[in-house]
């Protein structure tokens, strides 16, 4: 998977570069928007990251362009700007997603993914199998090492979401958006209970323990022979 | 009358109604005058009528003519004019041709035989009668020119225009004065409004000194400074608590990053560090955004997207959010009634999980948190209740206040809440054209949001 980041924030850029390389993405990365959108130009992109404030040609007018000469890469616009209006405008001008700075890496890394797995043609699955736990999606029924769990609907939706994106770090607040709707950052450790009585259920009686913290950035779920 | 001086609109004000009052009187006078002038001359034709009269009647022969004329030949300013019944004249002022006088005496006499008529370039007025004496008819027509009365109306009306004119100098030149004088206090608000800047919002408009009419003025104007005094020492106070409440984390931030440097550690130390300056630039970031958006509420932007709501289906939904959390803490969750909201889902459901969240962090143990909704008069009534300690009373005004914490200490021990929750929440209640209150007492803490229920759209039109 291929990224161009155009950024001239020198530390921001670099930053992204390095996170989104280590992620696994090849990553492109221009310093100014005249470059930016030669390369969106001329390369071949599957997400294009634009910062909205660029000293030259500004992201919107950036996405304009390439949109009319007829790309339809994905765009996430990044910006220190957060008013309804710019929103209103950058997915008007055809933007697929919209991030504020300051925005936790985690967060960037999740929306990345969804952008370019929307792209991909949605294999249903009914089953999904890490480790020995394995999810019936369709019976919304867990077992692990052939054990039932049972689970609330929400405990369920919460380990089907960390099952789905496995391997990946996901942030409290795409949690509470995914399960809950909750589209806002609350004040309360409200994620951190509900995994840790989730833990309490798949991990708990477990030697292998399924779901992980990553300190500061968020909870990911792999199967032990992937952790590192 | 945009772009002239209020001063030179009072003196051109003054100046024309003095004109005018003047003008007015004076020709008031005139007409008076002229009026009394013609009451004298006719009252002294007919005094000479009854001479006129007195004489033929006492004529018994043929010397009417000359009994006249030993009347009037030497009587300066009478014309008589004497006629019998045949058309024979018994007398005639010398050297005056009464034709005229005879024409228009036909035409206009009334009933007192009065009349008037211009000859040359005089006027006349006459007197014309029929005296019977012996069977006789005699034609008696009297008049005299009213030259004396033109003269003198001619002079009075060149002196009233001079004095008009006089009077309307002065008039203005008063004017001129009496604005400048009347608007003078007028001036010294404005050299009082230009001191006042951002750091001497303390100065006002001196209200005793001015008249009353501009007291009111001066007192409005006040009021606003009064206002906007609040408003920017809310906003210095809001900077300053904004660079206190960064200023702690910051130091953490460094002093960790600093002195984790100083020497060299094994990677799982640098790991941990690292995590805990992610959160707590997490919890930084948070905050700035929280600001942000209280920032965007405080200047009134419209509900971006407006809907009807349902109390309970959002309460239900927040429920099964801070679901572990309660059971957690063997906290029970109980939602009383329903009602309608039209506002913005998103917000709303924002300002009630702060509430959630606060009632849900000081419930102590096994205790519980009731949400109750009912409609009240014109206003939907949402209650929040938790048990817990009470709150001190002189803490409750300052509850919403921004990054106002219950506990002074910096200690968050099961939340990392920034202390802008119920800020926000007032905020969107505002937003909402709605009010938040606060009760604490009996080991209950209840928080009452009030919405009124007319559509949004109705209560906006007239500036809420």
């Amino acid at each position: 998977m291929k990224l161009l980041v155009v950024e001239d924030e020198t530390k921001t850029g670099e930053y992204l570069r390095q996170g989104l390389t280590e992620a696994g993405f090849v990553v492109d990365l221009a310093r100014n928007g005249q470059d930016g959108q030669h390369l969106a130009m001329t390369e071949s992109y599957d997400l294009l990251i634009l910062d909205v404030m660029l000293p030259d040609i500004d992201g919107w007018r950036i996405l304009q362009n390439i949109r009319a000469a007829g790309s339809p890469v994905p765009v996430l616009f990044l910006t220190a700007r957060d008013s309804v209006a710019d929103r209103v405008k950058g997915l008007e001008l055809g933007a697929d997603d919209y991030l504020v700075k300051p925005f936790a890496f985690s967060e960037l890394l999740a929306r990345v993914r969804t952008l370019l797995r929307r792209g991909a043609a949605q294999v249903p699955v009914d089953r999904i199998q890490i480790g020995d736990l394995v999810l019936d999606l369709a019976r919304r029924r867990a077992t692990r090492a052939g054990r039932r769990i049972v689970l609330t609907g929400k405990e369920f939706a919460l380990l089907e979401l960390l099952a789905r994106r496995r391997g990946e770090v996901l942030p409290r607040s795409l949690i509470a958006s995914q399960v809950w709707d909750m589209n806002f950052d609350s004040d309360s450790n409200v994620i951190d209970v509900a995994i840790r009585r989730l833990r309490a259920k798949i991990d708990d009686d477990f030697d292998d323990k399924l779901i992980q913290t990553v300190r500061g950035m968020g909870y990911v779920l792999e199967a032990p022979e992937d952790q590192a | 009358m945009r772009g002239y001086s209020l001063t030179t609109r009072l003196t051109a004000f003054f100046s024309l109604s003095s004109a005018c009052v003047l003008l007015g009187l004076g020709l008031l006078i005139f007409t008076a005058m002229d009026r009394h002038f013609a009451h004298e001359d006719y009252a002294l034709l007919q005094d000479n009528m009854q001479l006129v009269e007195k004489t033929i009647a006492a004529d018994n022969g043929d010397t009417l003519p000359k009994r006249l004329s030993d009347v009037y030949q030497h009587h300066a300013g009478m014309l008589v004019y004497v006629r019998g019944a045949d058309g024979s004249t018994h007398y005639a002022t010398p050297n005056f041709d009464f034709r005229t006088a005879l024409a228009s005496s036909r035409n206009q006499v009334g009933d007192e035989g009065f009349f008037q008529w211009q000859q040359g370039d005089k006027t006349y007025r006459g007197m014309r009668a029929r005296i019977t004496a012996a069977g006789n008819h005699i034609d008696v027509l009297l008049a005299m020119d009213t030259e004396i009365h033109e003269h003198f109306l001619h002079a009075f009306r060149q002196s009233l225009v001079s004095y008009v004119a006089l009077a309307v100098l002065a008039s203005g030149i008063f004017g001129w004065w009496a604005a400048r004088r009347g608007l003078a206090p007028l001036r010294a608000m404005a050299t009082r409004a230009t001191v006042v800047t951002g750091d001497k919002l303390h100065e006002r408009m001196p209200v005793d000194a001015v008249p009353e009419e501009m007291a009111n003025l001066a007192a409005n104007l006040n009021a606003m400074l009064e206002r906007l005094q609040d408003d920017f020492r809310r906003l210095s106070e809001f900077s300053s608590d904004l660079a206190h409440e960064l200023r702690t984390p910051l130091t953490n931030l460094m002093t960790q990053t600093q002195v984790a440097l100083s020497q060299p550690r094994d990677a799982a130390k640098y790991r941990d560090i690292l995590a805990s300056n992610a959160e707590e630039l997490q919890r930084l970031s948070r905050m700035v955004s929280d600001m942000l958006y209280l920032a965007k509420m405080e200047h009134g932007l419209d509900l971006p997207h407006k809907e009807a709501i349902s109390i309970a289906q959002e309460v239900r939904a927040l429920f099964e959010f801070y679901e572990a959390l309660a059971e957690d803490k063997q906290v029970a969750l109980r939602l009383i009634g329903d009602g309608t909201v039209e506002g913005d889902r998103l917000m709303l459901r924002r300002a009630l999980s702060n509430l959630l969240s606060n009632a849900l962090r000081h419930t102590p143990q096994a205790g519980s948190v009731v949400v109750e909704a009912h409609a009240e008069a014109a206003e939907l009534v949402v209650a929040v209740e938790n048990d817990g300690p009470a709150i001190p009373a002189e803490l409750l005004p300052s509850l919403f206040d921004r990054f106002f914490r219950g506990d002074k200490s910096r200690m968050r021990p099961e939340s990392d809440s920034v202390g802008l929750g119920l800020s926000i929440t007032r905020a969107i209640m505002t937003a909402h054209g709605g009010t938040i209150s606060v009760q604490s007492g009996n080991g209950k803490t209840r928080f009452v949001l009030r919405f009124p229920t007319a559509p949004y759209a109705q209560r906006h039109s007239v500036g809420v």
